[in-house]
């Protein structure tokens, strides 16, 4: 510490850090953390985008617990973070396992099975529109022409239904990013550790069990917070397929706010479901983080 | 994503032409319509632009098309970060004004009377881009009246009448489900497609006044009224009795969802803006021998006339922005817009220009010549809902239209809903 005494301060640590740093944490501040306080100071106005603010206090925030839409979107939200959870990321390691066990076409298969992930929403849209079409879709002609005529279902139409089918195109998209997260975990997990097994007379089974699935756990929390947090701030794939309709039945928190803001142009409100809509999602991530953090270290003493 | 690219593009682009502008003491004129689909529409920009600047070297007219649902919302963002483009479209209006109460749109009244304008554009659709006589957009594109388009040869092999009435309807409708052809082809995600529909209902049931009243908040005036609450029963139930295609509510009319089961034998009519004549003439020329048109029925003990009709005037209305550097040009640019080579092409593919004179006596086709005389010769022509009503309000009725379509709301419901949101906008609570 003496030598660094002796240096000018521009080149002391800290102030190196920082200044290396600053260019980054500029921008951050610029664009990601200033507009929270200002979409909060927003949220307290009447404001159609280009003409006079008015004050109105708290009144978005009392309009947003009393509306039904917010919360029939906040539910939708959550079932969407459940069937990721439940869904991709199985669906993510089962991919994973096999494609990277020793089978023939593996690298063809692979490159079959990204293919969604390097799509754009907008055409992963357009696609599943055409799929999904009533009349002259891929899916509802083919369950006509195999006679399974019960199984027509008005997959964008019904409220009923619209939400799954939205979600099952988000799966079709997302499954391939786990995938690939899981296939370099696995391949990072030594040869030993399986051929040592194998010699003990451990079954496949019991290997993906003891081995496995536990070297992959941190690897599987990280997936899971990224579904949580992309499930809760997801809007492009929906805004093309249903655009959160009909009437609602499909919309998200960030759906919900592009209307506001964007179609109704009600800034003001839209702020107001952007505010929530972080805060949602900040505390849940936290608490998220928190709880599997210490499972993580549990994991670790006992291992 | 494709949203992210345009506007890159688009940002590229401007910050190209700047510099080239600095260089060259080129003029950049940026230009933003709708007209993403071929038609009448979008042939006559293009042609005006290529005349435009063949006549003066020295101006670039950039021409931007967005699609028609994102197009409100690009404008009023591009509004709001003063960044609108110099010439562009709306549909008149409430949302017009409420661009010209930001300041966002250029007065170019003195200039249409310089410039030898004025009085090329029909008074009649003048009114709906104009506020206490001053012009802020010129009626460019189309007098359009929403009309039910029918497929003749279906009628006829069903022996089916056209329906004056709405019982008669009903009949029809009947027949046409019992042989499996859809009644009505309508793609409604867009919302302000079945908006369509409510209106006529409303129209037919309480008149003119009922809308009117309910809009400007006179004489009691309520969207609560009974005229909004049976028009709903109505229009629901058409929606019992399948009117509709199977997955109407989220089939997109943009593309062409609609069309295409009318173009396949499986819907047999189409209540649409009389553009549609001019769209399916340029998608399905052959179609246009087997079909016509008929007004929207009147229903019995209702207060509309049956000739009444819902549109509009002008249908884009284009504006100059009052930021814009070279309001001089952009003028002049209106002209060609306007001018006999452009109205001589609207009419070829199948629009009824806003402007011009004695443009009845032009067209010939005996179809056109039909939809011109409902479109003139009507006495009351309601202007579409979503364009009369300022954007909030707007958007309330497009949302509780579809939820009425959808039969997830109850006409009372739905009415109180749309009575709320007026009241809030006025601040009557």
């Amino acid at each position: 510490m003496k030598v660094l005494d002796h240096l000018p301060w521009y080149r002391r640590p800290g102030v190196t850090i920082f200044l290396f740093l600053a260019p980054a944490l500029f921008f951050f501040a610029l664009y990601v953390l200033a507009p929270i306080p200002v979409s909060f100071y927003y949220s307290l106005f009447r404001w159609d985008g280009i003409g006079e603010r008015a004050f109105i206090g708290f009144q978005n925030w009392k309009e947003l617990a009393q509306d039904p839409i917010f919360w029939r979107a906040l539910k939708n939200n959550v079932t969407l973070v459940v069937v990721s959870l439940l869904f991709q990321l199985p669906m993510g390691i089962a991919l994973a396992l096999l494609l990277t066990s020793r089978f023939r076409w593996t690298k063809l298969l692979k490159t079959i099975y990204v293919l969604p992930y390097l799509m754009s929403a907008v055409a992963i849209g357009m696609l599943w529109r055409y799929i999904y079409e009533p009349t002259f879709g891929l899916l509802n002609m083919f369950l006509e022409a195999i006679g399974r005529f019960s199984w027509i279902q008005d997959w964008l139409g019904d409220p009923k239904v619209v939400l799954y089918s939205v979600i099952n195109a988000i799966n079709w998209q997302f499954t391939p990013f786990y995938m690939l997260l899981f296939m370099a975990a696995l391949a990072g997990i030594p040869d030993e550790l399986y051929e040592a097994a194998k010699i003990d007379g451990a079954s496949a089974w019991n290997m993906f069990w003891t081995i496995t699935l536990p070297l992959l756990w941190p690897t599987i929390i990280n997936a899971a917070t990224l579904s949580l947090v992309g499930s809760l701030k997801y809007f492009d794939l929906i805004h093309v397929l249903s655009g959160g309709g009909p009437n609602h039945a499909s919309e998200l928190m960030a759906t919900y706010m592009y209307k506001r803001s964007f179609q109704h142009f009600r800034m003001g409100y839209g702020s107001t479901i952007a505010v929530a809509l972080f805060t949602i999602g900040f505390v849940l991530s936290m608490v998220f983080l928190r709880t599997t953090r210490r499972r993580e270290y549990e994991g670790g003493g006992k291992g | 994503m494709l949203k992210k690219a345009t506007i890159c593009l688009f940002v590229i682009s401007l910050l190209l032409g700047m510099s080239f502008g600095v260089y060259a003491q080129d003029i950049n004129l940026t230009l933003w319509h709708i007209h993403t689909n071929v038609g009448a529409p979008q042939y006559t920009i293009q042609d005006a632009i290529r005349r435009f600047e063949a006549d003066y070297p020295n101006v670039t007219i950039e021409e931007v098309q967005i699609i028609n649902d994102e197009y409100k919302t690009k404008l009023m963002i591009a509004m709001g970060a003063n960044d609108e483009p110099d010439i562009f479209m709306s549909w008149g209006g409430g949302p017009l004004e409420t661009y010209i109460n930001a300041g966002k749109v250029w007065d170019m009244t003195d200039a249409l009377v310089e410039e030898g304008l004025y009085d090329n554009f029909l008074p009649v659709a003048m009114d709906l881009g104009s506020v206490d006589g001053r012009v802020y957009g010129v009626p460019i594109t189309n007098m359009v009246a929403a009309l039910v388009f029918y497929r003749t040869d279906i009628f006829e092999n069903l022996n089916l009448d056209i329906p004056t009435t709405y019982a008669e309807l009903l009949e029809v409708m009947e027949v046409l489900n019992s042989n499996n052809i859809t009644p009505f082809a309508l793609a409604n995600s867009n919302k302000w497609t079945g908006s369509m529909y409510f209106m006529y209902l409303v129209d037919r049931i309480g008149g003119p006044d009922a809308f009117y009243k309910a809009m400007m908040r006179t004489d009691g005036g309520s969207f609560a009224a009974e005229a909004f609450i049976k028009a709903g029963e109505h229009l629901q139930e058409l929606v019992r009795n399948n009117a509709f295609p199977r997955g109407f509510q989220s089939m997109d009319e943009d593309l062409a969802q609609s069309r295409n089961l009318l173009y396949t034998d499986r819907a047999a009519m189409y209540l649409m803006g009389s553009w549609a004549w001019g769209t399916i003439k340029a998608e399905n020329e052959p179609l246009l021998e087997k079909l016509d048109f008929f007004v929207f029925p009147g229903i019995d003990g209702g207060l509309g006339d049956p000739s009444n009709l819902v549109g509009t005037p002008g249908d884009n209305y284009f504006s100059i922005a009052e930021k814009s550097e070279h309001k001089d040009y952009a003028v002049k640019f209106l002209g060609y817009l306007s001018d006999a080579i452009a109205e001589e092409m609207l009419i070829a593919n199948g629009h009824i220009p806003p402007f011009g004179k004695d443009i009845g006596s032009k067209i010939d086709d005996p179809m056109m010549k039909s939809l011109y005389q409902a479109v003139s010769g009507s006495d009351a022509v309601q202007l579409w809902y979503d364009q009369s009503l300022p954007p909030e309000l707007a958007q309330v009725h497009l949302d509780t239209t579809q939820a009425l379509f959808g039969l997830e709301m109850t006409p009372e419901e739905a009415a109180q809903t749309m009575e709320q949101a007026a009241k809030r906008y006025h601040g009557e609570n």
